[in-house]
């Protein structure tokens, strides 16, 4: 009786999710709801629900037409010409044509831009009529569509009138909390930090099958008590689930963890042009034969079966497999072979192995200090007397730039899911535009020669041909150790849908609500 | 008394003057705002141009320096993280910090205060001595335990209340608050129990200790004598002579709970300044974490202050 009575008054009080409106809890803000004004992840997920591009992702990373209807290279190479949907209104009823292409291309490639790099191969984008637009490149851009899936076109008119002609990144301004875009959501109230409320567009071009009226965003930045919300019913998804706490919301009546794949390739990087480590001692890791020990002496499979709780998938090369110009023929990593290790350690000239630093962040990634730790043990089991320095990524990466380690953990996701992208940052001789990630100083002339053949070969076959070479020459020289791609783990109650994308971008229009 | 009291606020301007110096150069080791602000794809021309532009390559004390001069002004910069002034953005925060604070503030005078007397009077008894048991595991575990365990039992097991936030809150001319809608007070009850809970042990055995030795005094014994009823006794002249080192110690107490939301607003997600703080040093926003700071200092002085000079209105050998 007295069960019944709790539970009654539970029902009463709980303010049970109505089927229409949808609740969901992530651990960061967007910052801000300019589409131009911050590239990182939050944001450009966020956006994705309510601004749209010329083209898009599906489930799959795939590129499909979205204000688009259909794009064609100009001449060889020369630039793309993109068809334009008619019909399309923003949200305050204005007409979306050629000119607010032109003017979101201004607008984000623009000084003030936080995006602007997605623009550096173009050199003029062309109206020719109101359904036409012709983008120009000063190099052949095969991949020019792909890399603008998360270019968001704004409303020239809307934009003028607010005076928010240019994003504004140190303070703010019309378009830093208000939304007119043309995509399925229309921002209906925002709070930042506290709660951000979504409505559906009326107006919209697309098909809306969600059947959300209502879709409202908090932002829970302690992971334990978004676990609570979920479990307590008070949201219906919460992302993402720490990973020891998966198990619990599956065992729960009425939640469920959906598991996926991110494209986020985590590895170790080591310092490739020092003489000394950061104790003085010579740096042993400039011995590829002495990184192929690294990558012998970690046993990923184990790291994935204790620390991961068996939801994340081992890596071979620096994107994942699927990801475009993922090279099949370097599929295999390198096995767990301690003995391998030890003999590769003595012929380098260190059979009693050598202590350094191995620095890692405990913020950044799904339980990288855990990860880390464990690294740490393997290492020592074959004579690498690693000392572990784990700290927030806010002091990560200032240590990094500054030459600051002996052996790092990243992450990395590609931007624009494609091979290209961490060898363009990663690997790629480190200048001021390219290779601004590659912390260790790789640099193989090879390589460098590879980056221009993949941005720009039109044909496919040789294009992958290039993308072969230098996950090869990566993998031989070891550049990096791939260890693992991070799971995506979301939390949802029962009679909910949502579909994951490997960017981690959550898409309200692909709920599914009983 | 004027030289006293100049002598007093002199000292606290100085306290306040060295909180912000020992806060700017801790800064450095929060971290690098930069990498944050900027995305994955950013050059190191854009880190170097927007260290420049935040002033970041200058010495800490001319960081610190500037904060000062803008900040008499009124002027606590901007957000690094949300691009708005600080001002606004604390304002906008402030409230929830304060109505929690209150709340738990009453929770804890309140109950501390009928607590420690009920243990006095019966000191022997059984719920006395399991309330002083229970009010040693209070004070020694760690308030976000407490937090989450009072999650996991009213908001996850019996979902009677709720497990984050504010609940509806109502706007009253910039002033948002909880207390005048239904939600908006369930949603107070888990936090202010968390928040109160150890300084409600702290006044409940102040109390206590107290009210045992005011029962020794001669004029209880007097009172009894005269054949007082014994809730006369024990409520007007035994309480009232209690109450004086309560009400100061409370005074100093209500600036380490504003201080010590910090843990609480993080594990209920409540959305005041501790919250707000917690999220600035993530994000390295030193703007945000040098108002908060000073704005806390500010609190904590300024009520030792009043204490202060409290003290020389009634203590008449100060005055001299």
């Amino acid at each position: 009786m007295k069960k019944t009575l709790l539970t009654t008054v539970a029902l009463l009080l709980a303010l049970p999710a109505t089927a229409e409106t949808f609740r969901w809890a992530s651990t960061t803000d967007p910052q801000t709801m300019d589409p131009h004004a911050v590239s990182s992840a939050p944001v450009l997920g966020f956006l994705n629900n309510v601004y749209e591009g010329l083209v898009r992702r599906g489930p799959d990373m795939s590129i499909e037409p979205s204000l688009a209807t259909a794009w064609e290279p100009i001449g060889e190479g020369e630039g793309w010409r993109f068809t334009l949907r008619e019909g399309v209104t923003f949200h305050d009823g204005a007409d979306f044509t050629a000119e607010d292409v032109v003017f979101s291309y201004e607008r984000a490639s623009s000084e003030e831009s936080d995006v602007s790099s997605w623009f550096a191969p173009v050199s003029e984008v062309v109206m020719v009529d109101d359904y036409t637009v012709d983008i120009m490149t000063s190099s052949p851009q095969p991949l020019f569509p792909d890399s603008i899936a998360n270019w968001m076109m704004m409303d020239a008119g809307w934009a003028e009138d607010n005076g928010a002609a240019r994003p504004s990144r140190d303070t703010e301004n019309f378009a830093t909390r208000n939304v007119n875009g043309t995509g399925p959501f229309v921002l209906a109230s925002r709070q930042p930090d506290l709660e951000t409320v979504l409505t559906p567009f009326e107006g919209w071009w697309g098909e809306a099958d969600h059947g959300i009226t209502e879709a409202i965003f908090t932002p829970i930045q302690n992971s334990a008590t978004a676990v609570a919300a979920l479990l307590s019913g008070e949201v219906d998804m919460i992302e993402p689930v720490p990973v020891q706490d998966a198990e619990r919301v599956d065992a729960n009546d009425g939640t469920r963890v959906i598991r996926g794949i991110e494209s986020r390739v985590i590895m170790l990087g080591f310092p490739h042009d020092r003489e000394t480590l950061r104790s003085g001692a010579p740096n042993p890791f400039t011995d590829p034969a002495v990184r192929q020990a690294v990558a012998h002496a970690v046993n990923v499979p184990a790291i994935l079966q204790t620390i991961m709780r068996g939801s994340a998938e081992p890596a071979s090369q620096l994107v994942a497999a699927g990801t475009s110009g993922y090279s099949e023929v370097h599929d295999a990593r390198p096995e767990y072979d301690p003995e391998l290790a030890r003999s590769l350690l003595a012929e380098a000239g260190y059979p009693d192995g050598f202590e350094f630093d191995l620095s890692c962040t405990n913020d950044r990634y799904l339980n990288d200090e855990s990860v880390c730790q464990a690294i740490v043990s393997m290492l020592a089991q074959v004579g690498m007397t690693a000392t572990l320095d784990a700290m927030p990524v806010s002091n990560y990466w200032p240590e990094l730039r500054a030459d600051n380690f002996d052996m790092f953990l990243l992450g990395w996701s590609p931007g624009t899911f494609d091979a290209e992208h961490p060898i363009r940052f990663l690997v790629h001789t480190a200048g001021d535009r390219l290779g601004t990630w590659n912390f260790g100083g790789y640099s193989s002339p090879r390589i460098d020669e590879l980056l221009p053949v993949m941005q720009s070969e039109l044909d496919p076959e040789a294009r992958q041909a290039a993308m072969d070479e230098a996950a090869g020459i990566i993998q031989e020289d070891v550049v990096y150790v791939p260890l693992y791609v991070q799971p995506l783990l979301w939390g949802v109650r029962d009679g909910v849908e949502v579909t994951q994308r490997p960017d981690n971008f959550f898409i309200l229009r692909w709920v599914r609500m009983d | 008394m004027l030289t006293y009291i100049l002598r007093r606020v002199f000292q606290s301007v100085l306290v306040l003057l060295v909180v912000g110096l020992v806060a700017f150069a801790m800064f450095r080791f929060v971290g690098d705002p930069v990498d944050t602000m900027l995305g994955q794809e950013r050059t190191m021309q854009d880190i170097e141009r927007l260290r420049e532009s935040l002033g970041l390559n200058k010495p800490f004390f001319v960081q610190y320096w500037d904060f000062l001069v803008r900040a008499v002004q009124g002027d606590l910069g901007i957000s690094y993280r949300q691009g708005r002034p600080v001002a606004e953005i604390i304002a906008e925060r402030l409230p929830a910090t304060l109505e929690l604070a209150a709340v738990s503030g009453v929770f804890a005078l309140t109950f501390g205060i009928v607590f420690g007397i009920f243990t006095a009077i019966r000191r022997k008894g059984l719920a006395a001595n399991a309330i002083m048991t229970l009010s040693l595991i209070g004070v020694s575990l760690p308030t976000f335990l407490i937090g989450i365990l009072l999650i996991y039992v009213f908001a996850v097991e019996l979902s009677v209340l709720p497990s984050f936030g504010r609940g509806e809150v109502t706007d009253l001319g910039g002033w948002s608050t909880g207390f005048l809608t239904r939600s908006g007070l369930i949603a107070l009850i888990l936090p202010s129990i968390t928040l109160g809970l150890y300084q409600m042990t702290l006044i409940m055995r102040l109390v206590r200790s107290e009210m045992l030795e005011v029962l020794r005094a001669d004029y209880i014994r007097f009172a009894r004598a005269r054949g007082l009823k014994t809730r006369v006794i024990h409520f007007r002249h035994a309480l009232k002579n209690t109450l004086v080192p309560v009400i100061t110690v409370t005074g100093l107490q209500l600036g380490s709970i504003i201080a010590f939301a910090i843990i609480t607003e993080t594990v209920f997600q409540w959305p005041g300044v501790g919250l707000l703080f917690i999220n600035a040093i993530q994000f390295v926003d030193i703007p945000v974490m040098a108002a908060y700071l000073m704005l806390i200092s500010v609190m904590f002085v300024g009520i030792n202050l009043i204490v202060d000079l409290l003290y020389v209105a009634i203590d008449p050998r100060l005055r001299a």
